[in-house]
Formats: C-alpha cells, structure tokens, sequence
C-alpha cells in the first residue's frame, strides 16, 4: 500500500487536525458527486477508497473503514443507479458499463420514442460529453413526462452545469461558510479578551 | 490554436508569472532547435499549455538564460527543453500545417495566398514532425477534414461540429501511461469542446457580416444576433465542459505546473469566456483591459 502520509500529501508528523483537514479536503475533491455520470466515475472512486483506507490507518492504526465519508465507498458509485424497467434494462445497463456503441445501437433500434427513450439517449449523449444534444433530449424527456423525477433531475443537474471541485480561494462566490463563523467567533473572542 | 487557454495574470504569483513566461520562452526555443527558425512563428498559449499540462509528475524543471530574436541584447530566463515542450512542438506543427491547408482549400484569394506562404516556409518542419508523429497527423488530417464537411453542410449541431475538434485534441493523449491517457482524453475532448464553441462565439459577428458559417448561429437558426437566453445557454454548456475538464484534471497527479495550469482552469478559461461573451474579448490582454 501506498504512504499513506503521501495518499493524503501530509507530512508524517502532522497532527490529528491537520491530517483530518487534509482528509475532508481531498474527499470533497473525489466525491461522486463530482463525478456524476463521469466516464472516470471509476477512477475517483478508486481515489476514494484510497484516501479513506489512508485515513484509517493514520487514525486507528489501520482499523475498519470509520471515517466520516466512508460510507461514499459502497452506496454511490457516481453512476447513475438506473432501475431497470423493461424494455429499456439493457440500454441502462450499456450505458452504466461505459459501453455507448451498443446502447446506441440498441436506441436506434427501437420503435418506441417515449418519454424514457428521450432520457436514455440524453445519458448516452452526456456520456459522450456531448452536452448541448445531452440537454436537448432531457428536455424532450421532461416535457412528455414532467412529474419524473429521474428526468427532472438531470434537468438540473444539465442547467446548473454540472459539479465539480474548486480548492478554498478559487471557490465562486457563495455564503457564508462554517470556517468564516469560527474566524468571526475567534475575532470576537480575542477582542473580549483584550481589556 | 487561438490563444484562448491563458492564465489570468492579476491572479498569479509574480514567481508563477515568470515560470510561464520561460515555459513560453521554452515551447519557442524547442521549436526552433528541432524544426527550424520559421517554426518559431507558431507558438502560442495553449501549446504552452498542452505542455505543463503534460509534464510527467516527478519530471525536473530546470532553467537556462538565453538570448533569442526578439530579445537579441538581454538574456531571458528560458525553461530547459523537456519531452512534453518536444511533444507540444511537433503537435502544434502538425495542427498549424493542417489549419493553414484548410485557408488554402475554402478562403478568399488573399488569405489562400497568405496561407500558401506560410506553408511553403513551414514545410521541412512539418515533413520533420510527421515523421515523429505519424499517428497524431492522421488524426489531424482526418478530423478536420470531417470538421470541413459538417462546416460546408451548414451542420446544426454544436456538439457534432465541435467533436471533430475536441477528438483531434485527445489525440495528444496517446501513448500516456495506463489510467492516464483516458485522463487526457477527457481534459483534451473538453478543452477542444470548448475552445471550438468559444472561438465560433467570438466569430459571430465577423460570420454574420461575411454570411460564413457559425455553428453557434446555425444551432439556434438564427441570422443576425444571439438572444439572451441563447447566449446563456451557451454559457452553461460551456461551463459545463469546464467542469468536465476540472474534474478529470483532479484525479492527476500534481506536477511542477500545477499551481499555474489551476489558475488557468480555475479563473483563465471562465475570464475568457466572460470576455468573449461581453464582447470585450479582442481588448483583453493578461486579463487586464487595455
């Protein structure tokens, strides 16, 4: 196994806080929600489960996965976690395999233009990183069947451009965050010190 | 290419700000020393980019003073020649030489002319990367050709048109070790993505004036000026490549660069994006109004 001082790029004698600051760090950078639907869904997730083992082994000295997002290991795998229904499973289960040609084929294949086919060809499409077409076809989707919400919710996703990582200092504008309450806090407590 | 791929200047360490300048500086000597004085006219930003971008994690950066044609007296502060400036040197070639073989087939005489000169000095250079680089030349050739036929087709499809682009961009990441090559693919599909659809933004107004083909005009269907909402939503696609490329930039490995290639993806590419779109894009410069 790799460092695991290396994994989380901290160094060996640093303490509890700062290896637990570098861990939330870097698991906010691999979270699958990052990776939504993302050909490399794969490879953030192996990133993860290396952090998180990384992490333990600082901790605990190598005791089970208890890490406070070790539960992204198992439950979200980034992919789309389609149901299968029906007609459809297989183009779900190509698209989830990574494998476009055939779920294209199979596509183009059908008679059956439904709302769920317009969806399915979006994902294949956003597979692709062919994204304005990807939002097209969502659109479709959406407007033949608008109370679902697996389509509502690519929708979304497609109008709010996805989601992906920024360090602290190249984040966009947003509120305010905890850090800033515990500066404010910490401002505030030096000044009632200081008599 | 175009010069779209720039760090945003007021935001970089002045020791960051002169790394990039010898990187630069480095990218043109590169070319130079392997294919020639004429070579050297090709450089650009997002060649220099390519070459940060590809630099092996565990790489050394070392720097030299040189003297070069357009600073004859005072020596400047060059970065050493690597493989990933060797690389970005023969691609940028092979992709110059292709682009200007496009003028001479589809512009107006003068600009043919132009091109024909250009290539007529080019040549040895190109023969000399082809033969490093026979695939990505293929590749090139190939890919803009697909690129010319949707042009004259008057394609309606942003993504179609622009794919032809991006695909010939991933290219570049052939023959990366194992998991990161399909790492450069996406940061290289995304990045071609979203330089093609940014350049045919900025176009707009020179198309229209013309009647040439946009692809961005022809999207919407529309002949004479972009909506609002048009425009946002292209914003939005845009942002969204941008995302896919800061994404699949995360799971590489840090290299000496990185600290600038994070200005560029992080604040360079939605400044420019921002400037195209509010049309002050030909009065930028370093990220600084002229």
């Amino acid at each position: 196994m790799n460092d695991p001082y290396k994994v989380l790029g901290v160094s060996p004698n640093a303490s509890q806080e700062e290896v637990k600051k570098a861990y939330r760090e870097l698991a906010r950078k691999y979270h699958p929600d990052n990776y939504h639907n993302n050909p490399l869904a794969d490879l953030a997730q192996e990133k993860m489960k290396e952090i998180n083992e990384a992490y333990d082994t600082i901790m605990k000295g190598g005791a089970s996965s208890n890490s406070g997002y070790g539960s992204y290991n198992q439950s979200s795998s980034g992919q789309n976690s389609y149901g299968g229904s029906g007609e459809f499973a297989a183009v779900r289960a190509a698209i989830n395999a990574g494998n476009l040609a055939y779920a294209e084929q199979l596509l183009n294949s059908s008679g059956n233009r439904n709302a769920e086919w317009n969806f399915l060809m979006g994902s294949l499409y956003y597979r692709k990183g062919w994204l304005d077409e990807a939002r097209s076809y969502y659109q479709r989707a959406v407007n033949m069947d608008p109370y679902n919400n697996e389509y509502r919710q690519a929708m979304n996703y497609m109008t709010n451009y996805g989601q992906a990582y920024r360090p602290t200092g190249y984040r966009q504008a947003q509120g305010v965050d905890a850090c800033d309450i515990c500066t404010a806090l910490m401002c505030a407590n030096m000044c009632c010190n200081c008599r | 290419m175009f010069g779209y791929i720039r760090p945003l200047k007021p935001e970089l360490k002045v020791k960051d700000f002169e790394r990039f300048k010898a990187c630069y500086c480095g990218l043109c000597h590169s070319l130079g020393k392997e294919y020639g004085f004429s070579a050297r006219f090709i450089l650009n930003f997002d060649f220099t980019f390519m070459a940060m971008l590809l630099w092996g994690a565990e790489a050394p950066v070392c720097y030299t003073a040189k003297r070069c044609p357009m600073s004859p007296f005072k020596k400047k502060c060059v970065c050493c020649h690597s493989d990933s400036l060797s690389v970005s040197a023969g691609y940028s070639l092979i992709l110059t030489w292709w682009k200007l073989r496009d003028t001479v087939n589809d512009d107006t005489f003068f600009k043919a002319l132009l091109a024909r000169l250009g290539m007529l000095f080019l040549r040895r250079a190109y023969k000399k990367a082809v033969k490093r680089y026979p695939e990505f030349d293929e590749t090139v050739r190939d890919r803009l050709k697909a690129l010319s036929v949707f042009e004259k087709e008057n394609c309606p499809s942003i993504d179609m048109v622009s794919d032809c682009f991006a695909e010939l961009l991933a290219a570049a990441a052939k023959g990366a070790e194992g998991s990161m090559e399909r790492i450069y693919r996406e940061v290289f599909y995304h990045m071609g993505r979203w330089i093609y659809i940014i350049d045919a933004v900025n176009d707009v107004e020179e198309d229209i004036k013309h009647k040439s083909y946009n692809p961005v005009l022809t999207r919407y269907g529309v002949s004479d000026k972009l909506s609002d909402e048009q425009a946002e939503e292209l914003k939005i696609t845009l942002a969204h490549s941008l995302n896919f490329i800061i994404s699949a930039y995360g799971l590489l490995p840090k290299n000496p660069w990185s600290d600038i290639i994070e200005n560029i993806i992080y604040l360079g590419m939605p400044y420019v994006s921002d400037a195209v779109f509010s049309g002050t894009f030909r009065n930028v410069r370093d990220g600084l109004p002229r």
